[in-house]
């Protein structure tokens, strides 16, 4: 398979959906698709192209932008793909994996209670790693680590 | 009725709460609750350089350290463009084999004794400790290591290692029988184990999980063959595969894994016998503090702006697949790690292998997917 066929194949299959195929070292490419035809694009790699394993769903935060990375394995090519997707920030919603691939579910929740990234009909949206109720998202820029504490250390004078 | 076991139980071996619906003695739902271990480490690494985040590495699961350290420094080394040297691979290799052979040890003492054996278990941690030396011999370290760095690894062997490793591999291959004998002899372990946490191929594709839990119900993805890093295109060996996909299945792949692992150890180190090379990509520190160096030290180069980059690595952890994603766009520290825990994954289908069965029967089973709950909070 040529480097960029699988990504050529998904943009020839759903033309609308699909925005930008490039190459990404050691996948078969990096696909960006329209956040609102997510299911078309997920039943399409599933079921036509044969990427029945997914490896993790990531969120990152570009402060204006979200974005959501999808990493599928393909046992027939032996190979990745990269599919990822942006989202505005004041609204970032996008349609679940969950349904299609179960393995996304707590990386869906994951990403929603660090990165803020709604799932739409996500079976069981609640937090997996923070306490209940936790009102932070810890992974977004805006959230600051501490700066070390300087330790002023008074010495008295003999 | 829902009952707790955890977070502190002898089953969860690290601190997390697994739920239970029981009805009478069968378990009929349950809810892992996760985050009792997690420290963030995804976030600590935006505010770390490229060379500190190795020590994080080693914190993430502290049975395999180094084997996430060789996942997190492929992913950097793509992202700030760096190649490592050819010895550096074989390197890699070498100890990513070794942490498997300890953490599989580990598994399996700690396993067994679940089963109430508890022989096993001081055979397994005597021999670890086999390993462990070795690591302290070149890494200075016996549980978190810090050996890898951005651009190769530290240092090379001391004089007289491979010797020494070859040693060692030749009595753990007679170990490995021994253990058979002391686990697959006895009723006690066949009753506990057989068929006991099904999951059948098609089910571990869909819920995600790989590893030993994948290869022993019979689908042969390991990618150490299929989709080659480091030197593993270069030496033999054999995907260890089972087909009962039940508890004694997982432990009969883990066992194989281990003499894979000593076939693949023994072609490394005759390699490294004939090769000698430099350890380190030229211009690129190899000491943790280097960001904070002087202009015109060595080490003042990790600091230099590397051009943007994106780097994605997947490693066949002793676990499963673990992935690395690593943002840099630019900046002394790197944007966004993104991590992918194989247990994270298997463990989030707990509920398709172990509803059904009796609740004395989930020590078996949890034991089976050997759970290392610092990969999975991170």
């Amino acid at each position: 398979m040529a480097e960029e066929g699988v990504g050529a194949l998904l943009r020839g299959k759903l033309p609308d959906a699909v925005l930008t195929v490039e190459p990404f070292d050691g996948t078969l490419g990096r696909v960006t698709f329209a956040p609102s035809h997510a299911l078309e694009v997920f039943r399409a790699v599933r079921d036509d192209l044969g990427f029945a394993h997914l490896s993790f769903v990531g969120g990152i935060d570009w402060v204006a932008e979200r974005e959501v990375v999808y990493l599928l394995w393909s046992d027939e090519r032996k190979a990745y793909l990269l599919l990822s997707t942006r989202l505005d920030a004041k609204d970032a919603h996008v349609e679940s994996a969950t349904p299609l691939w179960p393995s996304a579910n707590w990386h869906e929740r994951e990403a929603w209670e660090m990165v803020d990234i709604t799932f739409d009909h996500h079976p069981d949206l609640r937090h997996l790693l923070m306490p209940d109720g936790y009102a932070f998202h810890p992974l977004l820029r805006s959230f600051k680590l501490h700066e070390p504490e300087e330790l002023e250390v008074k010495t008295r004078r003999v | 009725m829902w009952i707790n076991m955890g977070p502190q139980h002898p089953m969860t071996h690290g601190l997390w709460n697994l739920r239970v619906k029981i009805d009478g003695e069968i378990v009929r739902d349950i809810d892992p609750e996760m985050g009792y271990l997690h420290r963030g480490i995804e976030k600590i690494s935006e505010d770390r350089h490229y060379n500190e985040i190795i020590t994080l590495m080693d914190r993430t699961c502290y049975v395999a350290g180094i084997a996430w350290e060789h996942l997190y420094i492929q992913a950097a080394e793509k992202a700030l463009h760096v190649v490592p040297p050819e010895r550096t691979l074989y390197l890699r290799v070498l100890v990513e084999e070794m942490q498997r052979l300890a953490s599989h040890i580990m598994w399996y003492a700690a396993f067994v004794q679940d089963l109430g054996l508890m022989s096993p278990f001081l055979y397994g941690m005597r021999d670890r400790d086999l390993l462990l030396d070795h690591f302290q011999s070149f890494t200075g370290g016996r549980l978190t290591y810090e050996y890898m760095r951005v651009g190769g690894v530290r240092n090379d062997l001391p004089p007289g290692t491979t010797d020494r490793i070859r040693k060692t591999m030749d009595w753990l291959m007679d170990r490995f029988a021994e253990y058979d004998r002391l686990c697959l002899g006895s009723q006690i372990f066949r009753t506990r184990c057989d068929d006991l946490g099904v999951l059948k191929a098609k089910d571990c594709v869909t819920y995600g999980v790989t590893g030993p839990m994948l290869r022993a119900a019979g689908v042969k993805r390991d990618l150490r063959k299929d989709r080659p890093y480091a030197a593993y295109d270069r030496l033999e060996f054999d995907i260890a595969l089972a087909d009962t996909a039940d508890v004694t299945a997982r432990y009969l792949v883990r066992m194989e894994e281990m003499r894979q692992s000593v076939r693949i150890i023994r072609q490394v180190v005759d390699w490294l016998d004939h090769h000698p090379g430099p350890v380190m990509a030229a211009n690129v520190p190899r000491w943790l503090g280097a960001p904070y160096a002087p202009i015109g030290h060595e080490g003042y180069l990790l600091k230099r702006h590397y051009s943007k980059g994106v780097g994605l690595s997947a490693i066949e952890e002793p676990h499963g697949e673990a992935t690395a994603y690593v943002v840099n766009e630019g900046g002394e520290h790197p944007y966004r790690v993104k991590f992918r825990s194989p247990v994270f994954v298997n463990l989030s289908a707990a509920k398709s292998y172990l509803v059904g069965y009796h609740v004395a029967d989930i020590p078996p089973i949890m034991g089976s997917v050997d759970v290392c709950v610092g990969e999975v909070d991170r």
